[in-house]
């Protein structure tokens, strides 16, 4: 059922790229192809409709497609947009940095992505030699195993959390699943972490950013890191350190946190490009909490309400600021 | 020649009797993810691995590598040496990653102005290389003038059989090391002939992409072409392909100061895929878009290192399709090289 629903969907989009193409509503189309290792998937730009083909739709469409976009490109650009990528185009809309009349939003519903990084830790360094998604398993043959695993388990937990699996916004909405209402979040999944000593805590932030090795991965993949120059590339004079030691490696991932807070849009693009297998997503996971709870403010979901940290009010709470313990 | 072997229940009594002499470093699994380390516990090393997923050449030039260290007195500034680098041993690295080593003795040492560290660290690294039985699908090292089982880089080279692990030294450094240890025994003759027939059938196996041997020709007339743009239209600009790979060695040089008059002057990895890699003092970048950034990993390895060097400066062993964000294989890049110039030439 599930795969027939992908099927689906991957099937209208390339028949409406192929359309907006052939009718010259649109200059490009900006969508996932297949990768050319198995759980890979890739952009791709399509300006020829007879190559519509190339598109695919399934559950390792894990990239936010709307890093691609930019405020000085001109072409007429439809996005297929699932909806954590929306999310990500509003919110640069509300910060002007696109413009809406060059975008068509062809928005898809999306029920997650792999989180391949488990899956790799679960097949063990082994090489996928080809894997396939059933409706709720995937099956993963290698040289010389076969392993079935619950999709479920190993789908992101961004995803399984999300609440928005379609674009808040969309000129173009393919496949025929309703939209369900968006579930109450609780932030349950942040349990486990916030019970934590404060010590644990440290220990759980060294033991992921270790492997960190200062490739960027995760801030080229942010659709909301746009910085001309980053902070951490700032070096007349430097401001922070970039050796891959763990305390150059917990200031910059703490300070690209503190850069998306509020702003992020919980797509986990940041975890799943980390070549290291790092999950930053329980950094960014706290952050969403403490912005919708402070703030009652959710990112990318509506083109009138101002972002937290792009306005000021006199009764805004700060607590924070001056909190001792 | 030496021909040697110990079964693999025995690999603790090597590392053991290696560790009397050496450092050792080897393959280890950590959250998933296998690294080379420096092994304190024979237990640690995991050799059945398919390849590590840093490079080895982490050993040989380590992310934060210090130059000397410096402390402020009361005239001047006393220069701290590093203490001189211990006898080192790399067990369990895979025939791509030695070549790496052999490119970096190349790099390092090539001109007037040779890298006294890296050289100094080359001259007592001593490297038991381990044959590949399963090469991965992205393997492509025969193509590049490697192979599963290649000996040439390596000082000693293992091959995984039945029970047990046969070493044979391809350099009197190997050939040295392996007569003195203890808990070696003579080769079993009888399986060496199978050995040779299964590594030739791995070997052969792996598929061959033409054309490389004259890639560097090909690109000459290709510096302009389109093809840059398609490739770098999706790159999202990281370092993951040039951290990742066990031929790329450049580097940034910086100070670390601290508040007592400290410090240490280091080299920590960079890469051509950061725009600040090119930024000039005068503030002009030679590179400020993406396109020219993707192209030069392309050209350095497969065009500048041909005529610099007479050799390609890729090993073939598909770290940067593995691990590309975005999907990107350095396979479609050849392709486009091959059909490009083929037009061109048409």
């Amino acid at each position: 059922m599930v795969r027939k629903i992908i099927d689906d969907i991957e099937k209208s989009i390339r028949e409406t790229a192929k359309k907006l193409l052939e009718e010259g509503k649109v200059d490009l189309i900006i969508g996932y192809t297949k990768g050319s290792i198995p759980l890979r998937s890739g952009p791709c730009f399509i300006t020829d409709a007879s190559k519509t083909d190339m598109l695919v739709w399934n559950q390792s469409c894990d990239l936010n497609l709307a890093k691609y976009l930019a405020k000085n490109d001109d072409r007429k650009i439809g996005i297929i947009s699932k909806g954590c990528v929306g999310r990500a185009i509003v919110h640069l809309i509300v910060e002007k940095q696109l413009n809406r009349e060059n975008i068509t939003i062809i928005g898809i519903p999306c029920e997650g992505v792999l989180n391949r990084a488990k899956i790799m830790v679960e097949i063990g360094d082994k090489e996928i030699i080809e894997a396939d998604i059933e409706d709720d398993k995937i099956i993963i043959k290698g040289k010389d195993f076969n392993k079935t695993l619950p999709l479920q388990d190993y789908i992101n937990q961004l995803c399984i959390t999300c609440h928005y699996k379609i674009p808040p916004i969309s000129d173009i909405i393919l496949g025929n699943k309703k939209p369900e209402k968006p579930l109450k979040d609780d932030f349950k999944d942040l349990n486990e972490i916030e019970s934590k000593s404060s010590k644990d805590k440290i220990e759980y932030f060294k033991k992921e950013l270790n492997r960190c090795i200062r490739c960027y991965a995760c801030r080229e993949a942010c659709p909301m890191c746009y910085c001309t120059l980053c902070f951490i590339d700032q070096n007349k004079p430097v401001w922070f350190g970039k050796t891959a030691d763990i305390s150059d490696n917990f200031i910059f991932h703490m300070i690209r946190a503190f850069h998306v807070a509020g702003r992020c849009v919980s797509c986990g693009a940041c975890s799943s490009v980390c070549p290291m297998g790092i999950d930053l997503n329980f950094i960014t996971r706290k952050l969403e909490k403490i912005v919708k709870e402070r703030f009652d403010f959710e990112s990318g979901i509506s083109l009138e309400v101002l972002p937290p940290m792009g306005t000021h009010k006199f009764d805004d709470k700060q607590e924070f600021m001056i909190e001792e313990d | 020649m030496v021909q040697k072997m110990i079964s693999k229940e025995k690999i603790s009594d090597l590392i053991k009797e290696l560790q009397k002499e050496f450092k050792v470093f080897g393959p280890v699994k950590e959250e998933g993810v296998v690294l080379f380390k420096e092994i304190t516990d024979a237990k640690e090393i995991c050799l059945d691995y398919s390849n590590s997923k840093i490079p080895a050449k982490s050993v040989l030039f380590p992310m934060i590598d210090t130059l000397f260290s410096y402390k402020k007195e009361e005239k001047g500034v006393k220069i701290i040496e590093n203490p001189p680098y211990e006898k080192t041993v790399i067990l369990g690295i895979r025939p791509c990653d030695s070549m790496g080593f052999s490119l970096f003795k190349i790099f390092f040492s090539f001109g007037k102005y040779k890298d006294p560290l890296i050289l100094n660290r080359l001259e007592n690294i001593t490297l038991i290389g381990m044959g590949c039985l399963e090469p991965r699908t992205t393997c492509f090292c025969t193509s590049v003038n490697g192979g599963p089982f290649n000996k040439e880089s390596v000082d000693v080279l293992i091959t995984e059989f039945k029970d047990n692990y046969y070493l044979e030294s391809s350099t009197d450094k190997g050939e040295a090391l392996i007569k003195k240890i203890k808990s070696l025994t003579d080769a079993d003759k009888g399986d060496l002939a199978k050995i040779e027939k299964l590594q030739k059938d791995i070997e052969s196996a792996i598929p061959v992409i033409k054309g490389l041997d004259s890639i560097h020709t090909k690109l000459d007339g290709l510096f302009d072409n389109p093809m840059w743009q398609l490739d770098a239209q999706g790159c999202l600009g990281c370092g993951a392909c040039t951290y990742l790979c066990p031929t790329c060695h450049c580097f940034d040089v910086l100070d670390e100061n601290k508040q007592d008059g400290s410090g240490r002057r280091i080299r920590i990895w960079d890469t051509c895929q950061f725009p600040l890699f090119t930024l000039e003092t005068s503030g002009h970048n030679p590179r400020t878009t993406k396109l020219p950034r993707v192209r030069q990993r392309i050209y350095h390895k497969f065009n500048y290192y041909p005529k610099n060097y007479n050799i390609i400066g890729c090993v073939g062993c598909g770290r940067c399709i593995i691990n590309c964000p975005v999907g990107s294989d350095i396979r479609n890049i050849f392709m486009s090289v091959e059909n490009s110039s083929s037009k061109t030439e048409g």
